[in-house]
């Protein structure tokens, strides 16, 4: 049609096509000549090169997922925020040895049936109200509530007792001795007693912590402001923080590389070979999990009610590769729940389930097959269909036909908490990274009583019910930890296969900054480097 | 006309109670509820027995739709389960988001339509008319979740010029919003650029082609002055017309937009709140979308009706 | 795209080879091409591949030209080639048996619409109802019912395309039943049903055909999006929208990992485009 009608008489003369261009470029062009550019815009004020801490400046940090204020006293998917905004009572050092926050100092009883806790004085509420006893009293009745579903209920339960001293003592007591009331003491934020109902629907969050959130915006990100009251003098060093939620991991990593975020917690495993050939940007491990990918087993199924079945199925997942292909080489392949910092890692423990498929399948011709078919659930994001791909493989070359069943998260959840797997599934769990007698109390995975796997011994029960009750030190309580790492291995109805710490990538220029054991960020002595 | 609209309103009604019905059928089809999410990984029953309580998910379902009815008809959308906040406020959020990137786009809409269209109904040169007509068709052609990951690898990833997503709202910070706003914009206007595009370049050559612009032509008039006195005129219309069906599909569009851009939008907070079983904002938000869409076949209709009076539905 | 083929309807009969000759132009030609290069590779996938599509091996992230892999290898060490040609294998599959199938069940909706007004109401309204509701929300609703599988992504395909087939026959029914040849037939004593066959949908079938072609891009599409949100075919069964979502975290890293079904994907529905165009234009003349 063109060739049609377009004689050179009606063409156009060449400046007035450029003009109608013209426009449009200009359009383009308006957002890149404006005074600030949104790919370099996160760069810290202009200061003094040095090496020292330095006041000032915003921290970026990317996030995948946004804070879910109702989950605010669960361990969720994003509890970054907890530590800046509230404080908790201890925290643990790398060696699992609590310290001093809002509480100074605490002396159990000799029966280990109470202990009294010195709290801090001089320090308030970002309203300006003082913390006393009764916010810890509040706090700890408040997780004893079910409908805050904190996964460390069962020890915030066992504290029957409340006796104040004054407005800076409290002695807790306890139904019975439990190994893990520091676990409960680095996971517990203190909020404010008057505004509990406001904070779990996001509209008032009033805490202790460094900094104030001033802003909310759901799907976006939160903003923080410094606390100029902040009860450590002098701290924090930073003016401000900014959570960006950043669902795309691509998108994610290129806000990190551009320097629009400076820190993140969320770089998936298999992009971490990027950021380590970025020069402005290093890579930190922390060794204390946050989590674990594990193949979950359904023992009330047959074959998998056998359990040298169970076993065989652990011989044949090479972890290594999972490592290495779906995690960027980052985490530590292993058999047990349990980190390095745990006092019940052992490398015999960690090897005792390796790379074997020869083994794998004469374990299963020992029990009687040699060719199985099984479903395996899985959650149908990326990663973790990856994994499921992965042990698919796996498991078809020592004869067991695996057909995966993608699920969304939610369904995936419902399935765990109902009991309803099908024979396998792929899924990680966290709280092997504090006492590991929190882990068979708490994750619910491990449960003595109930859990998914349908899985029931009496030994097991014994065991883990005295792990809890009996001092977390001592050559008893080496015992049974053992006895519960020996359990989960030769039973095999959780079969682990890689822990995986936190991840942390920043700016080189970024100091300071730690998390705790269930990945609340301590943002107290960051600070950007000049 | 009045007499048309009263007859259609019975039927339109009709299609919002169902649509009621299915929004909320369909979430309590799907397995997996809010409770399970709220609980969390390593929860036990008991804690999700207890959430689920608080949630109200016990009621029978009657109860709990009559609930939900009833709140929408006193304008209390009430509190989001699991994303937090109100839930009028996240959707507040999300139309703000998703109109300033649906207006975004329109703007590149006409700029990039005029440019393909007058370009390729009055350039000189072949070339630049082959360019633009490869050009609109492969626009057409090519689904956004190609052409976005091709825009992010080119000026985010390699470039480094513009973020690869996220947005800072463009009243805020009018300096930053924009940049964060071109990509998005960009590649949910390419489609309706091209269909725009074309609808000119026919217009305005078939309106060159008119006796009047020959006979102007051949007096002396300026072919420039030709083109915007009289071609541009008398192409104008249908376009405006069409570009009016276009924003409609932008709005459906920018869903799949959002997602690749993580625009914050009415998209992505359906696809949140749908993850975590968000009952309250999927519900309001499927039926403010099927409202929005029987107005929209309802005011089409209308224009139909008007214009052809040979459709009739009697 | 379907505002650009909401064809005109044919202003009188026509003689009857518009569609070879719409075929034969160089857009046609062109687009054929396109097509028939993407189904070719898609039919002869086991011979062309010489690994299976969901073999691992240690070697991940392979570049292109490697010994064994000309494509390279993804993120668990399978052939790129291999999932690339059986994702067309997987993609042609799903959008032939369920574009037709749309197809089919949309004509049949509409001329159940054009037998009484009240059946016409009624189709209208669950036509308005269907379009309303998200793609996305349909997508994981029915995945949700039915479990993953190829079976959804047809489903889903298909109930988005029903009521634009649907839509535009009805149109063209009840355009053409104003017009004076079908007055004429009628007021000269032919049965109803006779001018409906005879007369009315032979002419209002021209833009279904066209219609055909775009919603096979829109299939590819849908399969595409499908995939990205995780509700797409059963892993580890490679599509093309699945490879693609595969690839997205390493597109810094390893870009050609996603450049085999960003090509394919676009010279599939631009080949069906420039198809759909062709025939187009001809059927406007």
């Amino acid at each position: 049609m063109t060739e049609l009608y377009s004689t050179p008489s009606t063409a156009l003369s060449r400046r007035t096509t450029l003009r109608a261009a013209g426009g449009g470029t200009l359009l383009l062009g308006l957002g890149l000549a404006g005074c600030r550019s949104a790919v370099s815009e996160a760069e810290a004020p202009a200061g003094k090169a040095g090496t020292g801490p330095r006041r000032g400046g915003t921290l970026t940090v990317a996030v995948n997922s946004d804070f879910t204020p109702s989950l605010l006293f669960a361990q969720s998917g994003q509890s970054l925020q907890h530590r800046l905004i509230y404080n908790t009572l201890t925290r643990y050092d790398d060696r699992l040895r609590p310290q001093p926050e809002l509480a100074t100092s605490w002396e159990y009883a000799q029966d280990g049936r109470s202990i009294t806790l010195k709290l801090r004085s001089g320090v308030t509420y970002h309203d300006g109200r003082p913390f006393t006893a009764d916010d810890v009293i509040f706090a700890v009745k408040n997780l004893q509530n079910p409908l805050r579903a904190a996964q460390l209920r069962a020890t915030a339960a066992a504290v029957t007792g409340f006796e104040k001293r004054g407005d800076h003592e409290l002695v807790l007591r306890l139904a019975h001795p439990v190994n893990n009331l520091f676990d409960l003491f680095e996971f517990m934020i203190v909020t404010d007693r008057h505004s509990v109902e406001d904070a779990v629907a996001g509209k008032k969050l009033n805490g202790t912590g460094p900094f104030k959130l001033t802003k909310w915006s759901p799907g976006t990100g939160l903003r923080f402001t410094r606390n100029e009251k902040y009860w450590q003098p002098d701290r924090p060093y930073l003016d401000g923080v900014e959570f960006r939620v950043v669902p795309q991991a691509d998108a994610l990593l290129s806000s990190l590389r551009t320097g629009q975020s400076q820190l993140s917690f969320s770089v998936p495993g298999k992009n971490l070979a990027v950021v380590a050939s970025t020069p402005d940007l290093a890579i930190s491990e922390y060794t204390t999990g946050g989590g674990a990918f594990y193949l979950g087993v359904n023992t009330t199924v047959a074959p998998l009610n056998d359990k040298t079945v169970r076993q065989a199925l652990a011989w044949a997942v090479d972890r290594e590769r999972i490592l290495k292909q779906v995690l960027g080489g980052y985490g530590l392949a292993s058999a047990t729940p349990w980190p390095k910092s745990s006092p019940a890692f052992s490398e015999t423990g960690r090897t005792h389930y390796t790379y074997d498929p020869g083994k794998a399948r004469e374990l299963l011709k020992s029990a009687g097959h040699s060719r199985l078919d099984l479903p395996l659930l899985h959650i149908n994001l990326p990663g973790d269909t990856a994994v499921a791909e992965a042990i698919q493989y796996d498991l078809k070359q020592i004869g067991v036909q695996v057909t995966l069943r993608p699920t969304d998260p939610a369904t995936a959840q419902k399935n765990l908490i109902a009991q309803k797997m099908p024979g396998l599934w792929a899924m990680s769990h966290g709280f092997a990274q504090v006492q590991p007698s929190t882990l068979a109390v708490s994750a619910y995975p491990f449960n003595e009583a109930k859990n998914t796997s349908k899985f029931r011994s009496a030994a097991y029960t014994k065991v883990v019910r005295e792990a809890w009750t009996t001092p977390e030190t001592g050559a008893r309580a080496n015992t049974l930890r053992q006895q519960i790492t020996d359990t989960l291995l030769d039973e095999a109805f959780i079969i682990d296969l890689v822990i995986r710490g936190a991840v942390q990538v920043a700016a080189k220029k970024l100091h300071g900054v730690t998390l705790n054991k269930f990945s609340y960020l301590n943002l107290d002595d960051a600070y950007l480097a000049g | 006309m009045r007499g048309y609209l009263l007859r259609r309103l019975p039927s339109a009604l009709l299609v919002l109670l169902v649509a009621s019905f299915v929004a909320f059928a369909l979430l309590r089809l799907v397995p997996g509820d809010p409770a399970a999410v709220l609980a969390g990984p390593d929860a036990s029953p008991e804690t999700e027995a207890a959430i689920r309580t608080r949630l109200g998910l016990d009621a029978p379902l009657h109860t709990q739709y009559l609930q939900w009815i009833g709140d929408l008809l006193t304008g209390d959308l009430g509190p989001s389960y699991a994303i937090g906040g109100q839930t009028a406020d996240l959707i507040a959020d999300g139309l703000g988001a998703t109109v300033e990137l649906t207006l975004g786009a329109l703007l590149f809409v006409v700029v990039l339509g005029a440019a393909f269209g007058i370009l390729g109904a009055t350039s000189r040169n072949r070339w630049v008319r082959g360019t633009v007509r490869a050009l609109t068709t492969a626009a057409l052609a090519v689904p956004p979740f190609v052409t976005g990951v091709l825009l992010v690898l080119l000026f985010a990833v390699l470039l480094g010029a513009l973020p690869p997503g996220g947005r800072v709202p463009l009243l805020t910070a009018p300096d930053l919003g924009v940049q964060y706003l071109l990509l998005p914009a960009l590649c949910l206007a390419l489609p309706s650029a091209a269909v725009l595009g074309r609808y000119l370049k026919d217009g305005i050559e078939r309106a060159l082609a008119e006796d009047y612009v020959r006979t102007a032509t051949a007096a002396g008039v300026a072919p420039r002055r030709l083109l915007w006195r009289h071609a541009l005129p008398n192409a104008l219309p249908p376009v405006v017309t069409l570009l009016g069906m276009q924003t409609g599909h932008l709005l459906g569009g920018a869903v799949l937009v959002e997602a690749i851009f993580a625009w914050p939008g009415l998209g992505q907070l359906a696809e949140q709140a749908l993850v975590r079983r968000d009952y309250p904002v999927v519900q309001d938000l499927l039926l403010l979308l099927v409202t929005v869409f029987v107005l929209v076949q309802l005011l089409t209709d209308l224009v139909h009706a008007r214009l052809d009076p040979r459709i009739r539905w009697e | 795209m379907t505002a650009q083929t909401a064809a005109h309807p044919p202003l009188a009969r026509k003689p009857r080879h518009p569609y070879r000759a719409a075929l034969a132009t160089v857009r046609g030609r062109t687009g054929l091409t396109l097509v028939g290069l993407v189904v070719l590779a898609g039919l002869l996938a086991p011979l062309l591949a010489g690994h299976g599509p969901t073999d691992q091996s240690g070697l991940a992230l392979a570049p292109p030209g490697t010994p064994g892999h000309p494509l390279g290898t993804d993120d668990l060490g399978r052939d790129l080639l291999a999932r690339l040609l059986h994702g067309i294998r997987a993609d042609l599959g799903i959008i032939a048996v369920a574009v037709p199938l749309g197809a089919v069940l949309g004509c049949l909706f509409a001329l159940a619409a054009a037998a009484h007004p009240i059946a016409d109401t009624v189709v209208q309204r669950t036509f308005d109802l269907i379009l309303a509701f998200p793609g996305l929300i349909l997508a994981l609703a029915v995945t949700a019912v039915l479990g993953p599988g190829r079976l959804p992504v047809i489903l889903v395909i298909a109930l988005a395309e029903i009521p634009v087939f649907g839509r535009l026959l009805r149109t063209g029914i009840l355009v053409q039943s104003g017009r004076e040849y079908v007055t004429a037939a009628r007021v000269g004593g032919t049965s109803g049903r006779r001018i409906l066959t005879r007369h009315i949908l032979p002419n209002a079938a021209d833009p279904l055909v066209v219609q055909i072609a775009v919603s096979l891009t829109v299939a590819v599409f849908i399969e595409g999006a499908m995939s990205f949100l995780g509700v797409g075919v059963r892993p580890p069964e490679p599509t093309l929208g699945a490879v693609l979502s595969q690839s997205m975290p390493y597109l810094a890293q390893a870009p050609h990992f996603a450049a085999g079904p960003l090509v394919t994907v676009t010279a599939l529905v631009l080949g069906l485009s420039l198809t759909a165009e062709a025939l187009n234009r001809e059927i406007r003349r």
